[in-house]
């Protein structure tokens, strides 16, 4: 993007974010990419919430978020966009009214659907950022694929029960690897069971989906460095991390299509 | 010795704690651990005998060429540990 769009910070907004502008690694620079940016965020559940929340809170100009269910009563343990009142509304109805609560000055599309349908492309193609916090592997190939032909970086989450994953795959590099890389979706059915039958440690997708949305804003201000190609696991229950590294597969059929 | 571990996901069919396995490479060492936990196989192999989709091995934190990562020789240092995509969200 060129200078002369970034938006220009009134005072109420130089206080707003003044936090963020004091730190050198942001400053104004950094803080204006942030308010010029367009983020796609996938899913509006445990990870989706905090995603959403510190996105908006951190001035992210504009927001589309997706997600096709409603907010029911076993949501709530974690789901921290939704609230009681909230029950039996669209997520994105639901989540884009707390990011408003938040920061009226943010932009919010909210689209209730499932984006592993023919819109992806498109969607992906005016994001900056792509923070994938959705519950379904056919969502997270797809999400991938469109990235890697569209060349944009995606931040991918997952938590269940007190596991954690991250990574950042930043597909406008060539030396990236792409999820599809890490994790194939070919060798038989996967053997992994449906997870909604299984538990989730709330603080766990807060965790997680916090660390999303720092990754995202520091591929947006251009800060630091990011885990590509680096899968960190956290096993809450002891609270440990590790670091795996991997490479982009020369065989890999998503990159095969990468521009 | 070569070690082996399970992420927490797969445990309930795996040993809860790293083991030692005599073997020189991650095919060995992992069919030492089916012999002892029989309903492991399934969740790591699929029916050709190749890494179940979602389903990712690193040697030493490194992930090896998937094609190559159960036959090649490993070191006598080398942490094994198989672990799995996750989904939720
Ligand atoms: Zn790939």
């Amino acid at each position: 993007m060129s200078v002369c769009e970034l938006p220009d910070f009134s005072d109420e907004s130089l206080l707003r974010y003044s936090r963020h502008i004091l730190l050198p690694e942001v400053g104004i620079e950094g803080q204006q990419a942030i308010g010029a940016a367009h983020v796609l965020v996938v899913g509006m559940g445990g990870l989706g919430s905090p995603v959403a929340m510190y996105l908006a809170a951190a001035g992210v100009g504009r927001m589309t978020i997706c997600d096709d269910d409603t907010v029911e009563l076993t949501n709530l343990q974690r789901q921290i966009a939704h609230h009681q009142a909230d029950l039996g509304r669209l997520k994105v109805e639901s989540a884009a009214a707390e990011i408003a609560r938040l920061n009226p000055e943010v932009q919010v599309e909210a689209l209730a659907r499932r984006v592993s349908d023919e819109p992806l492309q498109a969607l992906v193609a005016a994001a900056d950022v792509v923070v994938d916090c959705c519950d379904n592997f056919p969502t997270r190939h797809a999400l991938n694929a469109a990235c890697a032909r569209m060349a944009k970086p995606l931040v991918s989450g997952a938590a269940v029960r007190f596991d954690g994953q991250l990574s950042v795959f930043d597909l406008r590099h060539a030396e990236s690897p792409c999820y599809h890389c890490l994790f194939p979706d070919d060798g038989g059915e996967a053997n992994d069971g449906p997870c909604a039958t299984f538990g989730v440690f709330a603080p766990l997708v807060g965790i997680i989906g916090s660390m999303q949305a720092a990754e995202a804003l520091k591929l947006l201000a251009g800060i630091g460095e990011s885990p590509v190609g680096r899968l960190l696991t956290l096993d809450a229950r002891s609270m440990q991390w590790r670091s795996l590294k991997f490479k982009r597969d020369p065989d890999c059929p998503v990159c095969l299509q990468r521009p | 010795m070569p070690t082996i571990a399970f992420t927490h996901h797969l445990q309930r069919h795996a040993p809860a704690h790293t083991v030692a396995v005599d073997a020189n490479s991650v095919a060995a060492a992992l069919n030492l651990v089916f012999a002892a936990y029989p309903a492991l196989r399934g969740y790591v192999m699929d029916e050709h005998s190749h890494l179940r989709r979602h389903v990712a091995v690193f040697v030493n934190g490194a992930m090896l060429r998937r094609g190559d990562v159960l036959s090649n020789p490993i070191p006598p240092d080398a942490e094994i540990y198989v672990m799995q995509a996750l989904s939720g969200g």
